[in-house]
């Protein structure tokens, strides 16, 4: 994409002031996205992204610069200019780049380039026919495709020079049924480090089907209770509780600061016993998944608890420098216009040895939540709060009617401790993650699990 | 290669490839952005970006493609890329490329003081903005965000009708948020200051003002649940408009997502409110001499006196219509036509602040909203949003007023304006609003 030669001046350039270290990003990316309304393509957009984001270190101090004009010596130029904001005297005075080969983890056997866009709507068609067609009450019926090949080189002042690629494809299927002036939604949304290939192995239809259901078995649903009662929280997408409410408070980016309440706490217990959780980027083919992360370091599988207790943070450079640890293959960024910092990529809490039989038959009263939809989270205080996207009640150990509006409210590291029964069904789900280093996909995961008491709903007057 | 070079090779390569009209809308921009903490560089970033827009009719159908180098291979990809995108939409409406207007208003968004402003100075100004803040009270625990950043962009659009338009703008802003501590009660304050034009920035009064915000809020409880007289604060007043601000677009009410549908020419609002969307506005955020389609901006009234004027147009929602564009078309480098206002605000009266406080006898000032994404809704007007502020009572603040939710409707709330402050401010994208008494929302607190 640059020169290696090119790339080895501005590295020289942005250490030209007393940076300790230096590196080079550059991106390449050709996106596509396809929105569909009620069977027709309401637009397609193509695009293109390439620029470069150059960061220096002194210490603590780190600078980030970034641009796309990548004529040579608008280059420098940049370089220098971001060094301007160090004062020192230069300790690198000559660098040699190793060209470093990646082993590809993540085989693409249909680039999506090479599909034309008229098949990419032929399977929208076929979302869009599934799910209008399963019931009356459907209304409204949303369906889009994106897929991304990002092209990325990363070269810094260790002699680091290594190039790579991921594409990703992705399709999302909503549904929304109506009643009178009600509307509920149902949404599906699977997604892989993978090609055009991945459509022909995955089960559309299936996804199709569980967004209509969803929608239609919540516009016949009564509300959700209130109250403090025993959740049991359903594999895959369920995962999200855990990725928000524990997974961000693992990452260096709030340890180093010391803003996370994990932080400190490594060694020590945190969760139930039968909790064990990981991170694992290397995954083959999976959403979250690279080959290398966004600092050029190869991506591994880190062991974050362990039968309850908390056993590594996912850390990136600049917060290993702070906190005197190994980067961990977790530094990711949306693309050349963020630097990188710690975040999660398939994060999941692994299988326990109870059946979802079991599970559901142990509760005598509670809430099942099948999927879970969207929800936010105080770092300073771990406070959550999601919406259950399809629930039901669960009495006398048998699954009851469905109820609709429920939200869950609670604290991550008081979840943890709290979880009772972990169930062998352990899938994970795709999501779009955002943090201060921008938009990344990442997937969730975990087998169903119980919570002994978690607050449901939380509207009723204190 | 040169944007005008790369926009003739582009529309020669998509005329031999069967597009009849093409445009190139381009952004240029450059950023700089410091933030301080604890009297070092937290983080300092520099940025130049350029994102070129490209779209075309094929077979009477628009396609679109973007990208951010203008080299050889961008040419074929966006040729073939937008081609491909308008054989498959399903949407045949007429939309137009503009040959332009017959002339451009002349619009002053560009400050050239702001470029004799040295890096140093910058600096200095932030790392002072943080020392005065921290010197102020000693119940100022720390400066949790301290930035100043600035920035400039040019807009191109060229097309093959012959429309060729540029136009610059700059602007920089800095925030300041502190978080005080007395007792068990922690309060954050914070002030944002937005504009061109560099002696506007005051290190000490911004810190003044973010502090006192602070302090004036510990302790604060919440309060009997009930209904009140309120006066929203400028900020949270113009935080409101700007949330629902897209019921007044002619495509939301094209597409039944309004319910201003069928109202033009009625009384919507109290008489004293007048609503205009000011593009020439000099030095304003959203200033603009013409639209993302190339129409030449306009000032207008959507709210005239309480009584809606217009929606906001672009080409194809105003040719729907039957009426004129209103120059509001918008468009981001990767995303299709829309519609946004610009400079966007309900005029000034001529009330003080303490006047409003007076008219309102007993109530709260709310000068804070959370959950605008989640808790309104524009479909229906509705909204309910965590709150803080200040209980009043006898047209004097009594005492400070948190975990509470205002509740409304947002067309309700337009109807209920009892009066309106001379305090007009805006906020980072454009929309502005002066303080406003209104006659009641309902409150859930204790």
């Amino acid at each position: 994409m640059l020169s290696q030669e090119l790339i080895n001046n501005v590295i020289l350039a942005a250490l030209s002031t007393g940076g300790d270290f230096a590196e080079v990003f550059v991106e390449n990316t050709y996106a596509n996205s396809i929105k569909m309304l009620d069977g027709k393509v309401e637009d397609g957009i193509s695009g293109r992204d390439f620029g470069v984001g150059i960061r220096i270190f002194q210490n603590l101090r780190s600078v980030y610069v970034y641009t796309n004009n990548i004529e040579p010596n608008n280059l420098i130029r940049v370089a220098k200019e971001a060094a301007s904001a160090l004062q020192g005297n230069p300790t690198v005075h000559d660098l040699v780049l190793n060209r470093v080969t990646v082993e590809n983890n993540h085989p693409i056997q249909l680039y999506p380039k090479d599909v034309s866009k008229v098949r990419k709507v032929e399977l929208m068609s076929l979302a869009h026919n599934v799910v209008s067609n399963y019931d009356s009450t459907i209304s409204q019926v949303e369906i889009g495709l994106a897929d991304t090949e990002q092209h990325i080189l990363i070269a810094n002042s260790e002699g680091l020079f290594v190039e790579d690629q991921r594409v990703r494809t992705r399709l999302m299927i909503q549904a929304v049924a109506s009643k009178g002036n009600e509307k509920q939604s149902g949404f599906y949304g699977p997604g892989r480090h993978a090609g055009f290939e991945i459509w022909d192995q995955l089960d559309v239809e299936h996804y199709a089907r569980e967004a209509a259901r969803t929608a239609v078995t919540m516009i016949h649903a009564d509300h959700a209770p209130s109250g403090k009662m025993p959740v049991v929280i359903d594999n895959e997408f369920g995962g999200v509780i855990f990725h928000e409410a524990c997974g961000h408070g693992l990452e260096a980016t709030s340890v180093a600061k010391g803003t996370s309440v994990f932080t400190g706490k490594l060694g020590q217990k945190i969760a139930s016993d039968l909790v064990s959780a990981v991170d694992d980027g290397t995954i083959p083919n999976a959403w979250g998944s690279l080959n290398i992360d966004d600092e050029g370091n190869p991506t591994q599988r880190n062991v974050l608890i362990e039968n309850g207790i908390l056993k590594s943070y996912m850390i990136d450079k600049l917060n290993g420098r702070r906190m005197n640890m190994a980067a961990t293959g977790n530094a990711r960024r949306q693309s050349y216009r963020y630097a990188p910092t710690s975040r999660m990529t398939n994060t999941f809490i692994c299988n326990g040895t109870s059946t979802p039989e079991e599970i559901i038959a142990n509760t005598e009263y509670g809430l099942y939540a099948k999927y879970m939809g969207g929800g936010s989270v105080n770092p300073a205080t771990g406070e959550f709060n999601f919406a259950v996207r399809e629930g039901y009640l669960i009495k006398n150990g048998k699954i009851d009617k469905p109820v609709r509006g429920a939200t869950l409210i609670g604290k991550g590291f008081d979840v943890l401790l709290k979880i009772d029964m972990v169930g062998n069904n352990l899938a994970r789900g795709q999501g779009m993650c955002g943090s201060i280093s921008g938009s990344i996909p990442a997937d969730v995961g975990q087998p169903m699990i119980r919570v002994s008491e978690l607050t449901v709903g939380g509207r009723e007057e204190a | 290669m040169n944007i005008r070079d790369f926009k003739e090779r582009l529309f020669t390569e998509g005329t031999k490839a069967g597009f009849t009209d093409m445009e190139i809308f381009v952004s240029n921009s450059s950023n700089f952005r410091l933030q301080v903490f604890n009297k070092e560089v937290d983080n300092y970033s520099l940025s130049q970006i350029r994102g070129i827009s490209f779209r075309g009719i094929y077979n009477g159908k628009m396609g679109y493609a973007y990208t951010e180098i203008a080299d050889d291979e961008s040419i074929t990809f966006l040729i073939e890329n937008a081609k491909a995108n308008a054989e498959i939409t399903g949407s045949t409406d007429d939309i137009p490329i503009y040959e332009g207007s017959p002339s451009y208003p002349e619009v002053i968004a560009y400050n050239e003081d702001l470029n004799n402003i040295s890096v140093e100075e910058k600096m200095q100004f932030t790392f002072d903005l943080e020392a005065e803040a921290l010197k102020l009270d000693p119940r100022v625990k720390t400066v949790n965000y301290c930035i100043y950043s600035d920035g400039e962009g040019e807009i191109y659009i060229a097309n093959t009708k012959g429309l060729e338009q540029s136009f610059r703008s700059n602007m920089a802003y800095c925030y300041v948020s502190v978080v005080v501590q007395e007792g068990d009660s922690i309060k954050t304050g914070g002030r944002l200051a937005v504009g061109n034009n560099w002696s506007k920035f005051n290190a000490a009064a911004l810190a003044k003002e973010a502090v006192e915000e602070g302090l004036s809020l510990l302790d604060a409880e919440s309060i009997e649940s009930g209904k009140y007289p309120i006066v929203l604060r400028y900020d949270v007043a113009a935080d409101i408009l700007g949330t629902f601000c897209v019921v007044f677009s002619a495509e939301s009410v094209q597409k039944g997502l309004s319910l201003l549908e069928g109202k033009l020419e009625e009384k919507i609002a109290a008489d004293i409110v007048t609503l205009l969307d000011d593009p020439l506005l000099e030095n304003g955020i959203a200033s603009q001499p013409f639209d993302a389609e190339g129409v030449a901006s306009k000032t207008k009234a959507v709210i005239s006196d309480g009584v809606l004027k217009t929606f906001l147009h672009n080409l194809k929602t105003a040719k729907k219509d039957g009426v004129e564009s209103t120059g509001n078309a918008y468009k981001g480098i990767k995303s299709p036509i829309g519609i946004s206002p610009t400079n966007f605000y309900i005029q000034a009266g001529d009330k003080s602040y303490q006047q409003l406080l007076e008219e309102m006898g007993e109530g709260l000032i709310i000068i804070s909203v959370q959950g605008l994404h989640s808790g309104a809704n524009p479909v229906s007007g509705d909204f309910s949003l965590g709150a803080y502020g200040y209980y009043v009572k006898d047209g004097r603040i009594q005492r400070p007023v948190d975990q509470i939710t205002i509740a409304g409707n947002f067309f309700d709330l337009l109807k209920n304006v009892v009066a309106i402050g001379s305090d007009l401010e805006f906020d980072s994208s454009g929309v502005g609003s002066p303080s406003l008494l209104i006659k009641e929302l309902a409150v859930a607190g204790k």
